[in-house]
């Protein structure tokens, strides 16, 4: 094999790449980097909006910490990874059943589709609020059903228990995310050749075996690329909280970045905020990096 | 008396050379307002604010000459924050009209903002940190303006001499940091008990009676609820508190500035609050997620014996398709043991900001839409309560939807929100240890210790107390 950065015809057109990105890199530096920076540097601040006459001094890691001293912080990160753990799970386990099933479907395809897709299309506030109005302790749908099949808790008030106020939010966030993970599974599913199901059919394969030993091994990395997305964004779930519970009761509900805007926009602490904030986002790197790592690795398994 | 500019007479004769004055005045406070800001040791200024000699001379000389503004000049443009929708705004454009006819060098400008106060704040926040002359005038929540005005962002409002005795003395204490008034009230709110008079022969004395008065109306009319109040975790809920807490005699800040709120009297105001939204409680457990609407929803649909509110709902309720039009009326929240009955006060101030480069025109307009007439008009549009004592004789009985000696009753025993300039964050801190205890995760006891301990770190990180004695030196 002959050294690729040897060949002049290479470089030159190596070159050439690199001006052709020149103009995307620089967005990418404004919009992305400069932000994070300036979040960065912020963090190193005492900057509180309401009080000018302290000015903005440098302070080191104190915002930090202050931020790691903070009993709030450490619930809330408690509560985020619990919430990433139990809903990430339903949904890629939910999600592949719904997308072996329109996998499936022969009639209407582009029709039923579509139809999953609503609660994915329905915006967040939206979805927070049906969920809460759904949870309403006389009115709700959910009680009067619990009512009416005569199980226990009907006389539940959601919204005021520390346990019983998640139940809305993960089931909001799985009915709400589901058909996003089916869909990505279901492109999946579309790239596994037939003849290879056929093959295992001659041989005498179960549907459960054919399930077990093929597709799921050739599904995952498609798993792995929803599970990425799905917990990154879980790991940063704000707009469902703050609509549906506001974090409360107490502050049994409140996830991180709910605890981050508090600190940003209801008290104005751009300094403590900005440390909050570059907190979240060194975390869902860190999650980010060790999923594209196993990405890679199975890449590189696949190379082989 | 007429508004502002139709007055008569000797105050209008000088109204350009104390307008210059002013203007000269104003200038003269802004460019201190840098150096203030830049060195912590004067950032706050004494009430009067010195003209320099060469200003003084040139003011004499001013006056000497007749030289005053030409007539050709273009009309000055005030900003003023408001909302875009509804009743009130319309008020409001109906009333700058008629400003804007009396003033005709003076053009108002409305700067459409969120009605949500939280939002509100935030864009005030920003707009005021990047050192904005506009909006010139600031529609303020009450509990804001100590903080607007510690930060150097308001004028005070002393130099244009206000009517300070004309309004609830209340108002004006809320509205007073460092001894300095900084803003003017437009309309007061306060926390008051509606009741049901269809059920109930007269309202409750104490919150022992609330309860047995709650029960049995409950039972004589069948009602799910005795007492519905705002529990939901947000500033609603500080409010209720605030009166639990007056009823027992118990109070958030001592008048020094040091944290009273894990007192005895504290405890007790907690507990009574936990005791009403126990399952075997006059108050549904799910008012813990509710704040004014909801709350105003099971009442005006005849589901509650009593309920804690603002004044806003009244004229609501007697709307046709209300199940209690003509069922209810108003009273003060009830005493404890060791207290008196307490009402939050809360509405809306007006205020100049500190940048402003027309502070008269600003101050005119203040003066215009505070004057009587304004706010009787407001008072019969919007339902909003005046904030005159004068007006709650006579006309304003046909102007409000409850009799003005009720409203009254009720004002006089409005006590203000501490006035500090860490409020929103020590009512953050308060927010989640009641919620904690209403909601069952903390005890009472633990929940008015843990806000105590979190109040007393805050004023100490922040190095303000509730009179500003380390802002003062």
């Amino acid at each position: 094999m002959f050294d690729v950065r040897q060949s002049p015809r290479v470089r030159t057109e190596s070159r050439l790449a690199w001006r052709l990105l020149a103009p995307a890199l620089a967005v990418i530096l404004l919009v992305t980097l400069f932000p994070l920076a300036w979040t960065a540097w912020e963090s190193l601040h005492v900057h509180d909006l309401r009080m000018p006459w302290r000015g903005r001094p440098f302070v080191g890691l104190a915002n930090y910490a202050e931020l790691l001293g903070e009993v709030r912080l450490w619930a809330a990160l408690g509560h985020t990874t619990a919430f990433t753990a139990i809903s990430v799970s339903l949904e890629i386990t939910f999600g592949l059943i719904l997308a072996l099933i329109l996998d499936r479907v022969a009639r209407a395809r582009a029709l039923v589709r579509t139809v999953v897709l609503i609660p994915w299309a329905l915006p967040t506030v939206v979805s927070a609020l049906l969920w809460r109005f759904m949870f309403e302790d006389r009115i709700g749908v959910v009680n009067a059903v619990l009512a009416a099949l005569h199980l226990p808790g009907s006389a539940t008030v959601w919204l005021a228990d520390p346990i019983a106020a998640w139940v809305p939010i993960i089931g909001a966030d799985v009915w709400k995310t589901t058909p996003f993970v089916a869909l990505v599974l279901l492109a999946g599913l579309q790239t596994i050749d037939d003849a290879i199901y056929e093959a295992a059919r001659v041989d005498g394969a179960t549907g459960w075996e054919r399930f077990r030993y093929l597709t799921l091994p050739l599904l995952k990395p498609v798993i792995l690329v929803a599970l990425i997305f799905r917990t990154l964004d879980a790991f940063r779930i704000f707009d469902l909280v703050y609509a549906l519970t506001g974090g409360g009761p107490g502050t049994a509900t409140e996830p991180v970045v709910l605890y981050t805007f508090d600190a940003l926009f209801q008290h104005l602490r751009f300094g403590y905020g900005a440390a909050s904030a570059v907190l979240v986002f060194g975390l869902t790197l860190g999650l980010a990096w060790i999923y594209i790592r196993m990405l890679g690795i199975r890449h590189r398994d696949a190379a082989e | 008396m007429l508004g502002f500019g139709t007055v008569p007479g000797p105050h209008q004769a000088t109204a350009p050379l104390a307008q210059q004055a002013i203007n000269l005045a104003t200038d003269c406070r802004l460019s201190t307002v840098d150096c203030r800001l830049s060195t912590v040791d004067c950032r706050l200024p004494s009430a009067d604010c010195r003209v320099p000699v060469p200003y003084l001379l040139l003011m004499i000389g001013c006056f000497l000459l007749g030289c005053r503004r030409s007539a050709g000049d273009a009309p000055v443009v005030l900003t003023l924050p408001s909302s875009a929708v509804g009743l009130e705004a319309e008020l409001l454009a109906a009333q700058l009209e008629r400003f804007e006819a009396t003033h005709p060098g003076i053009r108002v400008v409305r700067q459409v903002t969120p009605d949500a106060a939280d939002q509100r704040h935030q864009m005030y926040v920003q707009w005021l940190n990047a050192n904005a002359g506009d909006p010139d005038i600031l529609q303020l929540d009450v509990v804001w303006t100590p903080e607007f005005a510690a930060a150097g962002w308001l004028l005070p409002l002393d130099r244009f001499r206000p009517e300070r005795g004309a309004f609830f003395p209340v108002t004006i204490e809320a509205n007073t940091w460092n001894g300095e008034l900084f803003a003017l009230p437009w309309f007061v709110d306060v926390g008051m008990l509606y009741w049901r008079t269809d059920l109930l022969a007269r309202p409750p004395d104490t919150f022992a009676e609330l309860d047995s008065m709650a029960r049995f109306g409950m039972r004589e009319g069948g009602l799910p609820y005795g007492l519905v109040w705002q529990g939901a975790r947000y500033e609603g809920l500080v409010t209720v508190f605030l009166e639990y807490l007056g009823a027992f005699g118990g109070r958030i800040l001592e008048s020094d500035g040091s944290v009273a709120i894990d007192s005895e009297a504290g405890l007790r105001a907690l507990v009574a609050m936990v005791e009403a939204s126990s399952p075997s409680g006059i108050v549904p457990r799910a008012a813990l997620a509710w704040q004014e609407e909801p709350v105003r929803f099971a009442f005006q649909t005849g589901q509650a014996v009593f309920m804690r509110n603002w004044p806003y709902a009244s004229p609501l309720l007697q709307e046709s398709g209300s199940a209690v039009a003509g069922r209810f009326a108003v009273a003060s929240m009830p005493r404890g043991n060791g207290g008196s009955s307490t009402a939050t006060l809360g509405g809306s101030q007006l205020a100049i900001n500190a940048r402003t480069e027309h502070p008269a025109e600003a101050y005119a307009l203040i003066e215009y839409l505070t004057q009587p007439e304004q706010m009787l008009e407001r008072a019969r549009v919007a339902g909003q309560y005046p904030a005159r004592l004068a007006l709650y004789r006579g006309a304003l009985n046909r102007a409000l939807a409850i009799p003005s000696d009720a409203a009254l009753q009720v004002i006089e025993r409005a006590t203000t929100r501490p006035v500090t300039p860490v409020y929103t964050e020590l009512s953050g801190i308060l927010q989640v240890h009641l919620h904690r205890a209403l909601s069952g995760q903390q005890a009472p006891r633990a929940a008015v210790a843990g806000a105590a301990t979190e109040i007393r770190a805050l004023l100490r990180r922040t190095g303000v107390g509730s009179v500003g004695a380390d802002v003062r030196r």
